[in-house]
């Protein structure tokens, strides 16, 4: 759902100069076909081991009785992931400035709690005018 | 409907039981707990925040194609957002 709010805010980040990347801990062919089904006009990108959610402080490892629900439904991270573990990201969206600086982090271990695209565009606004 | 809306929406569907996911009441406690011990783990508290400076990455995009932060941020800020997956 997440992605979809992000994609009708594409032509408002694009606007303001910006650029939109997703990032996920699935495998390319999953990311692909996220990326068809949802005809998405920005690039989902594949953190093979969580490489880099790790460097954000995002990782968490499933705890065992989570796991097993997990797997009774069907839903097999370690395939999707390509490792053994059943870790994930916390959902998390930033907004870097030229200068590689976070000017705006919305991290939630509640993953049903997201942000509104129209905050994200509110910092990129802020970001614009303070170039002026 | 903003976004939050619609997660709400859904979260109450899932959570009624009722189809088309038919959720037991003890896998829903068992995903209240499992957020609630990341909420008190302090996790999301020791994570990047403002201020600090963001990881450089290369990762393959969709089609396989390496995409460099360092390249997309000579054009303009970067908007990133880290997902758990579409399962």
């Amino acid at each position: 759902m997440e992605l979809e709010a992000l994609q009708t805010a594409l032509p408002d980040i694009q606007r303001l100069g910006a650029s939109l990347v997703a990032i996920s801990p699935q495998l390319e062919k999953y990311g692909r076909s996220i990326h068809r089904r949802l005809n998405l006009g920005f690039d989902v990108l594949t953190d093979r081991g969580l490489q880099i959610a790790a460097q954000f402080g995002l990782v968490f490892t499933l705890p065992d009785y989570l796991k097993t629900v997990y797997v009774q439904f069907g839903n097999k991270l370690d395939e999707f992931h390509g490792e053994h573990a059943f870790r994930l990201p916390m959902p998390a969206r930033y907004v870097v400035d030229q200068q590689s600086v976070i000017r705006s982090a919305n991290v939630n271990p509640d993953y049903t709690i997201r942000p509104d695209p129209s905050e994200t565009i509110s910092t990129l606004e802020e970001l614009r005018k303070g170039k002026g | 409907m903003t976004l939050q809306q619609k997660l709400d929406d859904f979260k109450s569907k899932f959570e009624s039981g009722a189809p088309p996911y038919n959720a037991p009441t003890a896998v829903i406690e068992i995903f209240h707990r499992a957020t609630e011990e990341l909420r008190q783990s302090g996790l999301a508290e020791r994570a990047l925040k403002t201020g600090d400076r963001a990881p450089v990455f290369t990762l393959n995009n969709q089609d396989g194609n390496p995409i460099s932060s360092a390249e997309l941020l000579t054009k303009g800020p970067l908007v990133i957002t880290f997902f758990r997956g579409h399962w």
